[in-house]
Order: structure tokens, then sequence, then C-alpha cells
């Protein structure tokens, strides 16, 4: 305790010498300045000064010239004067320094400047009148160890203060032939002072007292007599001691800061909370930040350095740079090193042995490839020079340059093993046909008995019969598994469609011969049934609505005559145009007809049981060429069960019709209920000739007569899903298999092509299209081959009608 | 071309079951090459010693036909060579003699002969009865629809009663005075809803069971007095009967029907199933499903297999009592279409006759299924039906309008009557 006291006490008490110091520094300035003022009076000179300083203000006494003339540089006494001027300011300046410099360690001199010549207007007005006694004081000034200006007493000026010579730091016996030694701050020259010879040395060490303490300035070349005070100096730093002799080392220690950990706090409040708990706003704010810089909105400033890197952008960048970095060559499978350049040979020598240069032949032959010069061997002409330095420049240097870049750009990287696929491997796996059976494989039945083109057949829905409607005016019908014709209708006209109605609990046939259509009761199957649909075709219902005019004109039911009554023909609804296709809606109910010429009214629906004709489209799209009614879903059944009549079981009100209009080229589906277009699918084709709807309803399938199949599902898109090219003509007719995912379409090629399309339950699983098998075995006459294919309802068996007049039975 | 020449010879052991024709049992070394024609001619040169005259033999190896020759077939069936092969041999199946053919007047769907006589449907609705030696003795109209089948209930010196099926969906029962050579319908089976394509008179001749067109299986009393008991309440018209029993599970039309036994029905359909139906227990017994619909089965009461035909060009061989293994047991091919027809013989284990759209006619014996023993040719259109009730003649009704009557010489019967 008592030696920190007693440090203490020490510290204490330099401040009051520091302040002594500075007074006692304050009151030497004042002597100094004094001591100035004594200067300006050449009589008087400082007592410390000595030597040299005498011999300049001898010297000086004798005016300025004398200097000039000795050196022959002076330009002029006024310069000097202003150069005195000026290195009396820096003195002055140089004082203010050492009364700052207790306080500042760092001055700038324009601030010195200010500070001189506002602290000192009168000397610095005062010198340019006394210029003569100036100069001597420039001497006095030139000589730093003036007694009178401690310049080390107390602290170390900066070096370059006192520099008068501006060589710099230089060896100086660079100067040693030169009669100065370097130029003082006006570029003028500094001259040595003259040098004398041994014996003037020797006399001087004999002569002078203080030559012992008289040292050379090796910037200015002056002779320098040290004081006592410099010697003191000396001393000390020679035997190691601190310079400054006032310093006390031992000065008692004042602990401010004590190294005692005290156990108990000083302050008396304990910290607080806070201090324990992370800050809740700076979280706020780093993870708002880490927030910030996850979803982009903030940079880190790498990346903005990065960024503004690629902004300037690599616009030249190495060719080859992954093959001087190995991490980067290990990424890149099987490298390629850059291609070498061959090493130059003796050819491209400039002094190449004799045999290297062309012969007059090698030069006519390296000539004439001028036009095709990667013929050539060289590339160039071997050329024997002198010497070395008779080689022009390269005139090709450029270009082989950048035929290099070239080369090194289009090179391969790394080494590509071609790929080596197998086309086979490419085509989508289909399941072998042999996993897909049943379906139908070769010829089984052959019905024989119509004696011209067979035109349509359609398959009881039991599938015991069939019924064929035929060019020669006949509807027959046969027993399927014997291929007995049980009986023949002969009919008025060419019978261009005929169709079993689908429900199983009645037994008619719609038969579209010329413009009627026949409502036949073919008389086969249930006789109770049977007996049922001639009761219910008997009588016609009394018309309550009154038919407009339009439908009048187009469409008459009538009941059969008598003869026709015998043949099985009921109702006769006479349209007026020919009838095309006929088609009946599942229920049995509805039945469509389309007549290619009727314009506006080529498509018409009957309803049979209230004898009943609509039409209905209003306006003509096109040329309707097939119309299809929806197959059944009994969502719709629900709705509108409020519309049924008599013998009928409750009717479908809910009916889709699709109809093709053939000018457009596309198929149309309507709402007929709501009276509107449900969709419109895009087929591509000029022709169509015939279509089937999947039984599930939401698969299409179209045949054209440009020998494509078209596929459409109806929840995918309007276009079509696949575009099938199996049949070599046009195709004239497809047909779906009601219970197997099958379906077959039959061509002119007389070809009927059997195909597997699965559609699944699942709706993102597309169908599944497989073609399975061509039977080929229907003859062809007049250009005409299959005209019309039809699946057994419950069997998979396919029915096909040829222009050969038979129908066929494959299973 | 040892290869060729059959890979040297083979020893066999010739054996028979035919004790009149047994030879000894030593070993015989012969040609690999050799076919029937040489084994028969080294047998019957064996036999010649033992004092009989030539017969035509057919040789079995390993359970099959031998067609080609011995080594082929030793290679078909992977047999070693160097093994002491066993023939057995049979005294081959005589040759059919086609006999006679019965003109119609359209195609005939049906034929049943009976000892003397064979009963045939046609197709313009009428019955008709002929001798077996080709008389025509009577045309019964009655139906209003083609004829389907036609079976006899029975037959005696004075009276035959048959029961005959049609498309007009029922079934009639006629009974015939052969003396006063006329036919009275006893009486009308109404209950179907389609044509009657199949009918079947059980063993006893009691009741008949009928499939049709509309799925249903039904079984009607083959009495002359309808003994239905009082249960219908409405006043039945006379000489209408109703069925007995109806079973439904068939899904499509059941294309034949035969009786197995007493109580058990066989049926075969177009849903592509074979069923036997337990009459007792008014159900399904067993069911076989096929992958074709099937036109016509047939069950041996000898061999106790089910042979079909179906919407194909093969005969198959099934095994009813058996669902282990596979459920076909042999294929037959040979036919070229859809074989229509197809039925066990009687009395003799392996044999049965199939018809078909081809125009033919085949006797098969069950162990060589590729190739039928016979052809029996003649007829110039489909053939609708076939018949072997009776052993001693085949006979078949096609759509060229004709009956066919193949006269079958029973080898082994004739031989016991030698004997």
């Amino acid at each position: 305790m008592t030696k920190k006291q007693a440090t203490k006490r020490k510290v204490k008490e330099v401040k009051p010498t520091n302040e002594q110091d500075s007074v006692s520094e304050k009151s030497e300035h004042e002597e100094d300045e004094d001591l100035l003022q004594a200067v300006k009076d050449p009589g008087e000179d400082s007592t410390d000064d000595e030597g040299i300083d005498q011999e300049y203000q001898t010297d000086s006494s004798e005016d300025l010239e004398f200097e000039s003339d000795e050196e022959g540089n002076y330009v002029g006494v006024k310069e000097n004067n202003e150069e005195e001027s000026e290195e009396d300011d820096d003195d002055e300046e140089d004082e203010d320094e050492e009364e700052d410099s207790s306080e500042e360690a760092a001055e700038s001199g324009d601030n010195e400047d200010a500070t001189a010549s506002e602290e000192k207007p009168s000397g610095s007005k005062a010198l340019p009148a006394a210029n003569k006694k100036e100069s001597k004081k420039l001497i006095a000034q030139i000589t730093p160890r003036d007694p009178s200006k401690p310049e080390y007493e107390d602290s170390d000026t900066s070096d370059e203060e006192d520099i008068r010579n501006t060589v710099g730091n230089i060896p100086m016996h660079w100067y040693d032939d030169y009669k100065h030694i370097g130029y003082d701050w006006d570029a003028k020259k500094i001259v040595k002072p003259p040098k004398g010879d041994q014996i003037d040395d020797f006399l001087r060490k004999i002569e002078d007292p203080n030559f012992w303490r008289t040292v050379k300035d090796p910037q200015t070349g002056q002779e320098v007599l040290l004081t006592d005070e410099d010697i003191a100096l000396i001393k000390r730093v020679n035997s190691a001691r601190i310079p400054n002799p006032e310093h006390d080392e031992y000065e008692p220690w004042i602990e401010w800061f004590t190294s005692e950990v005290e156990k108990m706090p000083i302050k008396n409040v304990p910290d607080h909370k806070r201090s324990f708990l992370p800050s809740v706003s700076e979280k706020k704010k780093v993870s708002r930040m880490v927030h910030a810089l996850k979803m982009g909105w903030m940079k880190t400033t790498e990346e903005v350095e990065r960024e503004k890197k690629q902004k300037r952008g690599p616009k030249f960048y190495m060719l080859w740079e992954t093959d001087t970095s190995r991490e980067h060559m290990r990424r890149i499978h099987d490298p390629v090193s850059a291609p070498k350049r061959d090493l130059p040979g003796h050819a491209e020598s400039y002094n190449p042995p004799p045999e290297y240069l062309f012969d007059e032949k090698e030069t006519k032959q390296w000539l004439k490839l001028k036009d095709e010069p990667h013929k050539r061997k060289l590339h160039f002409m071997p050329q024997k020079f002198k010497s070395l330095r008779e080689v022009p420049a390269y005139s090709r240097y450029l270009r082989e340059r950048f035929l290099r870049c070239l080369d090194l750009y289009l090179c391969p990287r790394a080494k590509r093993v071609k790929l080596n696929i197998d086309a086979e491997y490419l085509i989508p796996k289909l399941p072998s046909p042999r996993d897909l059976q049943p379906f139908p494989t070769v010829e089984s039945l052959v019905y024989r008995g119509h004696t011209d083109l067979v035109r349509s057949v359609s398959v009881e829905p039991k599938g015991e019969y069939l019924v064929s409607g035929s060019d020669d005016k006949t509807v027959k019908i046969w027993e399927i598994a014997t291929g007995r014709c049980i009986r023949t209708i002969e009919t008025e006209d060419v019978v261009r469609c005929v169709a079993w109605c689908p429900n199983a609990k009645l037994s008619i046939i719609a038969v579209a011969t010329g413009s009627r259509l026949l409502l036949i009761n073919p008389k086969v199957g249930d006789k109770l049934i049977i007996k049922k649909t001639d009761d219910l075709l008997a009588e016609a219902p009394s018309q309550d609505v009154i038919e407009n005019e339009r439908i009048k004109t187009a469409v008459q039911w009538s009941t059969a005559e008598a003869l026709e009554q015998e043949k099985g023909v009921r109702v006769v609804i006479t349209h007026f145009k020919p009838i095309r296709q006929v088609t009946w809606h599942g229920r049995g109910d509805y039945l469509a007809t389309v007549m290619p010429e009727g314009a506006n009214r080529s498509a018409l629906i009957h309803q049979l049981s209230k004898r009943r004709s609509q039409i209905p489209f209003s306006k003509s799209k096109g040329l309707i060429q097939c119309v299809l009614f929806h197959p059944v879903k009994p969502c719709f059944f629900v709705a509108v069960s409020e519309l049924h009549s008599g013998g009928f079981s409750p009717h479908l009100y809910y009916i889709t019709i699709i109809a093709i209009l053939q000018t457009q080229h596309n198929i149309r589906i309507y709402d007929l209920v709501k009276q509107e277009l449900i969709k419109k699918l895009l087929t591509n084709s000029k022709w169509i000739s015939g279509m089937s709807i999947h039984p599930k309803g939401d698969n299409l399938l179209v045949s054209t007569y440009d020998k494509k199949m078209l596929w459409f599902d109806l929840d995918l898109s309007t276009k079509p899903y696949q575009t099938m090219r199996l049949h070599r003509n046009a195709v004239r007719s497809v047909a779906f298999h009601l219970r197997y995912p099958l379906f077959a379409s039959g061509s002119d090629d007389q070809a009927v092509i059997v195909s597997h399309g699965m559609v699944y339950n699942d709706l993102l699983q597309n169908p599944l299209i497989v073609p399975l098998k061509k039977l080929q075995t229907h003859e062809k006459r007049d250009e005409f081959g299959v005209l019309d294919v039809n699946w057994h309802p419950i069997q998979p068996w396919i029915f096909s009608t040829g222009a050969d007049c038979t129908i066929r039975l494959y299973t | 071309m040892e290869a060729e020449n059959g890979e040297g010879q083979v020893q066999v052991h010739l054996k028979t079951k035919q004790e009149h024709y047994a030879v000894p049992d030593v070993p015989y070394a012969i040609e690999g090459s050799v076919a029937t024609t040489e084994l028969n001619i080294f047998l019957n040169a064996l036999l010649q010693k033992q004092g009989s005259d030539g017969v035509d033999f057919d040789f079995l190896v390993f359970d099959e036909y031998l067609r080609g020759r011995l080594c082929d077939h030793l290679r078909e069936k992977a047999i070693s060579f160097e093994d002491a092969i066993e023939i057995e041999y049979v005294e081959r199946f005589p040759a059919p003699e086609p006999q006679d053919c019965l003109l119609h007047d359209d195609w005939v769907s049906a034929v049943k002969a009976r000892d003397k006589w064979i009963l045939t449907g046609c197709y313009d609705n009428t019955l008709n009865i002929w001798t077996n030696k080709g008389k025509h003795k009577l045309t019964i109209p009655g139906h209003t629809a083609p004829i389907k089948a036609v079976d006899w209930i029975s037959l005696n010196e004075n009276y035959g009663r048959f029961v005959s099926s049609s498309q007009d969906q029922t079934a009639m029962l006629w009974q015939w005075n052969i003396d006063s050579n006329a036919v009275e319908c006893i009486s009308v089976c109404k209950g179907h809803e389609r044509g009657v394509d199949s009918v079947s008179v059980s063993p006893d001749g009691q009741r008949f069971a009928t499939g049709s067109w509309d799925t249903m299986l039904k079984v009607w009393s083959a009495q002359l007095e309808d003994s239905v008991e009082g249960t219908s309440k409405r006043p039945r018209e006379s000489g209408v009967r109703t069925p007995k029993l109806t079973l439904q599970g068939h899904r499509e039309s059941i294309s034949a029907v035969q009786w197995m036994d007493g109580q058990t029905l066989l049926t075969g359909s177009w849903d592509h199933t074979l069923k036997v139906w337990d009459l007792n227990l008014e159900g399904i017994k067993t069911e076989i499903s096929t992958n074709k619909s099937i036109f016509d089965a047939s069950y041996s009461s000898l061999n106790k297999l089910i042979v079909t035909a179906s919407a194909d060009k093969n005969l198959r061989l099934y095994d009813a009592r058996t669902n282990q293994g596979s459920v076909v047991r042999n294929t037959y091919l040979g036919h070229n279409a859809w074989v229509q027809a197809v039925m066990w013989s009687t009395t003799e284990e392996f044999l049965f006759v199939s018809g078909a759209y081809d125009n033919q006619n085949k006797l098969w014996d069950c162990r060589s299924p590729k190739a039928p023993l016979y052809d029996l040719l003649g007829h110039g259109e489909k053939v609708l039906d076939i018949d072997w009730s009776n052993p001693k003649y085949i006979v078949s009704g096609g759509s060229d309008n004709t009956v066919r009557v193949f006269k079958t010489k029973k080898a082994n019967i004739e031989h016991m009557e030698t004997k």
C-alpha cells in the first residue's frame, strides 16, 4: 500500500513540475525572443554561439553579396530577403511548435503558419526592415545547435522540421565532387563550407579548445559546436539513461485503476435482469434480416459484390479454364485436355538446315495448292535468314492465334460415349396381344344371301340374331350361331342403315331405306315381347301437341299398310330427303336420323312413344354426316323422369346428341335439354364416315375417309388423344364393344382391324390402345371393302359387312 | 443320316388287353423309324404263328396313339431311347362306312337315333322319323319355329315317345304309335322365354331337361300324365305342361344339356361355363370356367369325362371330378371351323364323334389329340348335329338338308360274337 501511495504521490508531483516546465519554457522563449532581438544587433551575440557562428557573423557583416559571389548562383538580394523572411517564419513556427508540442504531438504546417502570422505579426514585419541582421539570423538558424534554442529540451521534434537540405536521404558522398551539398527550400545550392587541409585541421585541433565538441552537420556540411547540454545529452544516451535529465524515473505511482478484485460490488444496485436476457428487439432485428436474406430481399455484401462483378461481366474467359483447376476438371467425366500445338521443328527455324528448304519442285507444288492450303504439307515456306535479327514480323501471327482459339473453342471438353439407343426401346411397352385375349382372331362364319353390297349390320341386344341391310333392297335377319337367314324383308329402296333397338324389352328394328324410316318388328326372340311391341306400335297416341310446319313438312308418321304389316313393318316415318343414318338412344324410345341433304333439317329426333319428331337444330352449321346419342348415365335419369308416357319405361329426357358437322370438319356435342353446344371436337379431317362412343361415355372414336381413326378423350381435350393410321384406305366404320375393352374398324382395304382400347376408371391414366388383329377375308368389289362393323353385344365377336354381299363373323 | 433314321434300334415290349391277340411278352428290338404300318406287319407276323388272319392294330405309346414314326413320338414325349418301351396295341376301330343320306326339305338341326329309328328335327319346323335303312316314316309338323333339339324318351315295339324343342320357346312331348304310324302331341311345355336350344331325357325316362336362350335350365316331367300336384290354381289348359324345376345360374344361352345320372345335370353355355347341377340340392355342384362359348358338351358315363365343342376349332376334354391341375385335360385339333356338335360313344370308352362347320364329322379317340381316327365326309354344308346313341350308327344332320348315316362295325363286339 505504501508503495502505491508513494507512486501516486509521484504522479501528482509530476504534474506541477510539468507545469513548471512549460512555464520555464515560456520564460525561455521569451528569452529567445529577447535574444532574437539581440541578434539584430550585430555587436551582441548569444553567449553560446561559438566559432563558426561567429565566423558567419563576421562573414555576414560583409553583406550577402559575398556569398552570392562565392557560389555564383545567387539570383538576387531581394529574393534572398524573401527567403530570409520565410526562413524567419519557419523559425517562428518552430518556436510555436515548441510551445504547443507539450500538448499536441502532431501539428500541421498550415495551422502553424496561421498561428505564427497571428502571433508574430510585428516580428515578421519588422524583419524585412533589417535585412542585414536577418542574414545573420539565418546563419544562426542554419546552425540548429543554437544554444538559445533548446530544441531537444523536453520534446523531440519531427526530423522534417530541421531539414534545410532537400536532396533527401541519399548517400551524401554523391556530392563529394561538387561545391555544394544540396539544395535548400528555394532550390538554391547549399554551398559546402571551405574545407581546410590536414594542417588546418591539426592547427585547429591544437588551437581550438572547442574542437572536440565540433561536429559536422552531414546535411549542410557546416561545423556545429555542441553545447554543454548536447554533450550532457549524448553522455546520458551513451550511458543508457533517459535523455531528459528532468525526467524522474522514480515518481510515486498513482494507482488510478486498482488491480485488486473487490469482493463486494462497488455499486449497490444488482445487475438488471435485462442484462442476462438476450435482447428481444435485437433478436427481432436479426430475424428480420435473416428472413430478408432468405427471401432474397436483402443481400450480403459478398453477394452484392459478386453481383456487381457479374454485372460488369466477364467479357473474356479462359476457353480451357477448367484445365487449370483440377477441382473443376474432376467434375467433367473423362475430360479431354487442351490439344497441344506441335512443337516447332527444324523447318520453322530461321536458319533451317538446307534439306528443309524447298527446292524448286516443292515450291511449285506449295504454290499450286494456294486454293486449298490445308492440303499443303507445311503451312509455310521455310526460309533462311542470316541472323535472327533479320527475321521479319510474322504476318500470320494474328490469324494463327485466332485459329488456335477456334480450335480450342470447338474442341470437345469431355469424351462422350455415344448413346446406343435401340429404336425399339423407344417404342412404348405395349402388352402383348396374347395377354389381351379374348379378341376375334379367325373368321368363323359367313352369312351369305344378299345379292348386293351389304351396307349395315346390327345385332340383337341378347346376341342371338343379326339384322343386315343391303343395296339389294332387302333386310335380312340371321341366326348368329348357325348363319341361317331367318327372314328376309323386302323394301322399296336401297337400305342404307339398320339399327336394332338397344332396349331388350322391345323388338324393333329401325331400317333406313330411301327416304323412309321403317320400324320393323323382326318377330324373333321372346314372343311376349314381340306381342307387346306390336301392341305398342299398333296404337297411335293422340297427338295433343300441334306440330309446327317445319317439322310437318319434313316428317310424316304413318302406320304401315297391310302388305307391309305382313312383312313386319309396323310404322313408317317418311322423311323429305334420303336418310343416311339411323341411331337409337340407349333406352329405345328416341331415335335420330340423318339426311345429309336436308340442309338445316338434316338431323331429326323421333320419339317413338309419342310419335313425334323434333328438329334439334334450327340453323345449319354444316352438312351433318353422323349423329350419336350419349350412352345412358343414371345421374341424369333422376332429373327428368316426369316426362314419361304410356307403355314405355320412364324416359331419359336428357339426351346428349353428338353431331358431326362435316363442312367444318368437327364434332359438336349438344345438350338437347338445355339446347346448347357443350363441346366442339376438332378432327382435322375432311370426311367423317362414322363414330362410336365408348359405353362409359367419355371416349369417342371417329373414323374418317382419309384413312385415319381418331380417339377423342372427351374429358381431356378437344383434339384427338390419338390418331391411328392402321388402314391403307378409307375407314368406313368403327365400333366399340359394350363389355370388352375392344374396338374394331372396317375399311375399304377389306380389312377389319381389332384393337384393344382400355379405358381406365382412374382419370389420370390415359386409355391404352393396342392394335391386335387384322382380319382380311372380305373380297374387294368396286373399290369397296368392308362397309360396316358391329360387335356382338356379349361375346368378343365382330361382324363385318362387305361389298362382296357377305356378312362375316370373326371370333 | 443316323438321326433322321431314328437313332437305331429301340427295345419294345408289346402288350395288349385283348387277350386273343396277345403275343409273348419278350422284348423286341426294332428300328426307331418304324411307323404304324411296319408295326402292324410285324405284329401280324407274330400273330400269324398262332393262326389268325390279318388284323389292323393301333399302337399306344405312353397312353397316346402312335401316329407318326416311333422315334418322333418318343422325342416329342422326351423319352429315352435306352429304355425298354411298352407299346400297347389295340385292334383298330374299323372305319365307319357311309350308309345313307336322308334328304330333308330344310336344314337338319337335330338328330337322334334309337334302335332302328332316326328322329330328326328340321328348320322347316317339322320332325321326321326315319328307319335306319333310310326309309322315311313320318313328318310331324307342330312347332312354329325351327326345331333345335330332339330326344327319345322311350321306345318299344308299339310306341315311341320323344321330345322336341324349338325356337318357338316350347318343347313338345310326342307319342308315336308305330303300328298305325300316328303321332300325338302329348303336351306342349311352355315356360321358356326364348328358343329352347337343347333337350335331354333322364336315364330313367321320367324327366327331361331343357336349356334355353333365356339362360334358364328347366326340368320337366316326361310322364304321359303330368303328375303335377295341384299347386297351380289357375285352370291349366290341356296339354300344356309347366316346368317342375327351373334352375337359374347361367348368364347366357344354355347350348347343351345332358344328364350325368338320375340326379345330376351337365349344362354348357355361351357364357363360357360348364355347370354340373344337383337336382336334389337344386343348385350348382361344380362349375368349370373356360374361355370360349360352349356350343355342345357331352359326358361319358364310361370314363366320366366331358368333351366340349366351343366357339373355336378345338374340342376340349374336361374332368368335372377334380378342380386340381389343369382344367383342360386335352385339346383335340383337327377341325377347320366351329365345332357344333360332339358326342361320346355309349359303348367305347375312348371314342367320340364331332360335327363341325367345316362340313366334316370326325371320329376321335381321346388318346389321340393330334389327329382324329377317321374323318367322316359326306356333308356338303355345315354339320349342325351328330348322334351316336345307337352304337351301330353315327348319324349327323347338316345345313345341306341331309342326314348322313354312317355304319360303324363294332370291332370287338363282332369279335365277341364270332368267338
